[in-house]
């Protein structure tokens, strides 16, 4: 345990020293060099304030520009951001936001190979892809059996459910109007369905 | 002697040229399937050819011509607006596709990229052409462009490999076979030589790239500068041009241009024309943190004939506040009334870097300031809600004519058939496939 210790981070201390840098920056405009850090922290020496910098540098409070001074990070105004600095310790809630994902992570998995598509016909209708729904189309991945997919058939675009038994390739349409599709001359497969997009207001 | 392989070493280095085939046309052919194989044209809007597609241009349809004649040489010619903010969503995956196979990528422009792949085989097991192989299926079969591609020791190599076979070429040259591509090839052909270095160079009796190649260091430097130097150390397989990385963010001069049709010689609309091209340019000098020192107005007539004029800044500025006092002075000089202009541009050349700038002695750094606090305020608005949500004045004009442009059909299907919650300024930042379905 004493070497754990060791090397965690005294968090109240990290606190109280930024509240300190905060004000000194506030009230002055600018960052303290070394010399005033180590008053203002009660410090005997430049190379413990040095120790201090490497901390919060780490921590992400301080950022060194390409001369090697320093620039605030958090001290000035993206204070809320960092939420434990001013309100103690990081509370789950605001460490887990950090790593969300957004609509666009989540329904898109590869970037270059993705494409929009608006839904016109209506013989996607029970897989729940209506006219007007934008669908994300993947050109990068292959085609399984079960998959949706975007295909020209015999020189005609359709969106189908891709059937594959044994040699046999069907395109199964989700809708009782219409009848599934076998390629009598060729199909070409420009991507997979991923995900569909229905904005109502 | 042409037998003698110009160096012995195969794959010193291996550098890939990428380039995709008729760039423009070919994004067009991706998103509206239905017009692959048929010639395409781009450039409506300017009323001249921007690009053609391969089988356009086997119908006689060439870059620069006007839309009238391209009716003429090719009567079935699909003829669209230039959609530009689709091809460079494209580019932006070409190069995101070419950065999963290595990271040194330069994005040499738009369609081309150098990449330098020495080292990789043992990554992919296999040579260096089995990853070009690689490459050019990922990129066709993803972004579904189809794209030439060159390897080789130098990027001026790698780019002849490149152009070797065209479209949808792909050709390795190692090290002992640079030769054989060489030996039948024109001066010309050579990155970095230009019409009047291979006139003076089959003066002094050197016809081909091979001879270039073979020809002594002392005799080159006698007669030649030092860039067509490095283009001889890159034939002979030593490398001499360095893949650049940094992705854009050296620009040497940023420029912006605009044709309006029709043509117009009201004097307000036009200065609005070039106003905008300001606004547009220094935007894009904001995004890259630089700031320019000299400024290029350019006027073109209906006629072709071109007007221009280079300013000298005090200071550097990438804010249109400072610099439209010169755009005036400048279009008050080149601006001639009673002439339809088609045209107008801004260059914005002696780029700074924007971080650390000194300002003269004479001014007021907290004006200065303050103009930096407005400007900071219109890029936010712009980030938030789209390009010019805010605007200069006398740019105003512009957006008069942009009305009459959506009318004329002159403006991209993408712009005009908008998703649900797109608006005119700002759409989704993927590609939209036009298939019925």
């Amino acid at each position: 345990m004493k070497d754990m210790k060791k090397g965690t981070i005294d968090h109240t201390k990290v606190q109280s020293r930024v509240a300190t840098l905060k004000q000194f920056y506030q009230r002055k405009g600018r960052m303290p060099s070394f010399s005033e850090m180590a008053q203002l922290f009660r410090l005997r020496s430049k190379g413990a304030v040095a120790k201090v910098v490497d901390q919060m540098e780490k921590q992400g409070v301080l950022r060194r520009d390409s001369t090697g001074r320093l620039i605030p990070r958090s001290v000035n105004h993206s204070l809320r951001v960092l939420g434990a600095v001013e309100a103690g310790f990081p509370s789950p809630a605001e460490e887990e936001i950090a790593d969300t994902l957004s609509l666009d992570d989540l329904l898109i998995e590869n970037r270059e190979a993705t494409f929009l598509l608006r839904v016109s016909g209506d013989s996607m209708n029970d897989a729940g892809i209506l006219p007007g729904d934008m669908v994300l189309v993947d050109r990068g991945r292959t085609p399984e059996s079960g998959d949706i997919v975007v295909a020209e058939v015999d020189g005609q675009w359709t969106m189908k459910y891709l059937r594959k038994r044994g040699e046999s390739v069907t395109l199964v349409p989700a809708n009782a109007r219409y009848k599934p599709i076998r390629p009598q001359r060729e199909l070409k497969i420009a991507g997979v369905v991923t995900g569909v997009v229905r904005k109502y207001k | 002697m042409t037998s003698q392989p110009l160096t012995v070493h195969n794959w010193s280095r291996a550098i890939l040229h990428l380039d995709v085939d008729a760039f423009f046309t070919s994004c067009e052919q991706a998103v509206h399937p239905e017009l692959r194989g048929k010639p395409v044209v781009t450039g409506l809007e300017r009323g001249i050819v921007a690009a053609a597609s391969y089988e356009a241009k086997a119908r006689g349809v060439e870059r620069g011509m006007m839309i009238p004649q391209v009716r003429r040489v090719c009567p079935d010619a699909i003829i669209l607006p230039s959609d530009y903010e689709t091809y460079s969503l494209f580019s932006l995956r070409l190069f995101a596709v070419l950065r999963r196979f290595s990271p040194e990528v330069e994005e040499y422009s738009i369609d081309e990229a150098f990449v330098d792949l020495t080292g990789l085989r043992r990554e992919y097991c296999g040579s260096y052409e089995l990853i070009a192989r690689k490459i050019n299926a990922t990129v066709t079969g993803e972004l579904g462009i189809p794209v030439s591609i060159g390897v080789s020791l130098t990027k001026v190599l790698a780019k002849i490999a490149s152009k070797w076979n065209k479209p949808n070429g792909l050709t390795a040259i190692p090290g002992r076979e640079i030769h054989l591509y060489l030996a039948e090839l024109p001066l010309e052909k050579i990155w970095g030589i230009g019409s009047n270095t291979a006139a003076l160079l089959r003066k002094l009796g050197v016809r081909t790239a091979l001879a270039y190649a073979r020809c002594s260091e002392g005799f080159l430097a006698k007669h030649l500068a030092k860039p067509h130097l490095q283009v001889w150390h890159e034939l002979n397989g030593r490398s001499a041009h360095p893949i650049i990385t940094e992705s854009k963010s050296s620009y040497q001069t940023i420029s912006k241009t605009r044709t309006f049709t029709p043509p117009s010689h009201d004097e307000s609309f036009v200065f609005a024309q070039l106003s905008r091209n300001l606004e547009d340019a220094c935007i894009k000098a904001r995004r890259h943190q630089l700031a320019a020192r000299r400024l290029v107005a350019m006027l073109r007539t209906q006629e072709f004939r071109d007007a221009a004029i280079e300013l000298k800044l005090n200071r550097p500025s990438a804010y249109p506040a400072d610099l439209f006092r010169f755009l005036r002075e400048g279009f008050a000089q080149i601006y001639r009334p009673n002439v339809p202009y088609r045209s107008s541009g801004v260059v914005l050349a002696g780029l700074v870097s924007a971080r650390n700038l000194q300002y003269s002695l004479f001014e007021n750094a907290t004006q200065v300031e303050k103009v930096g606090r407005i400007y900071q305020a219109v890029d936010e608005l712009r980030e938030r809600y789209g390009k010019h949500t805010v605007q200069h004045g006398s740019s105003l004009l512009t957006q008069q004519r942009a009305q009459h442009e959506s009318e004329r059909g002159d403006v991209p299907q993408r712009k005009t058939n908008l998703l649900p919650g797109e608006n005119r300024k700002q759409r989704v930042g993927i590609p939209v496939l036009d298939i019925e379905v």
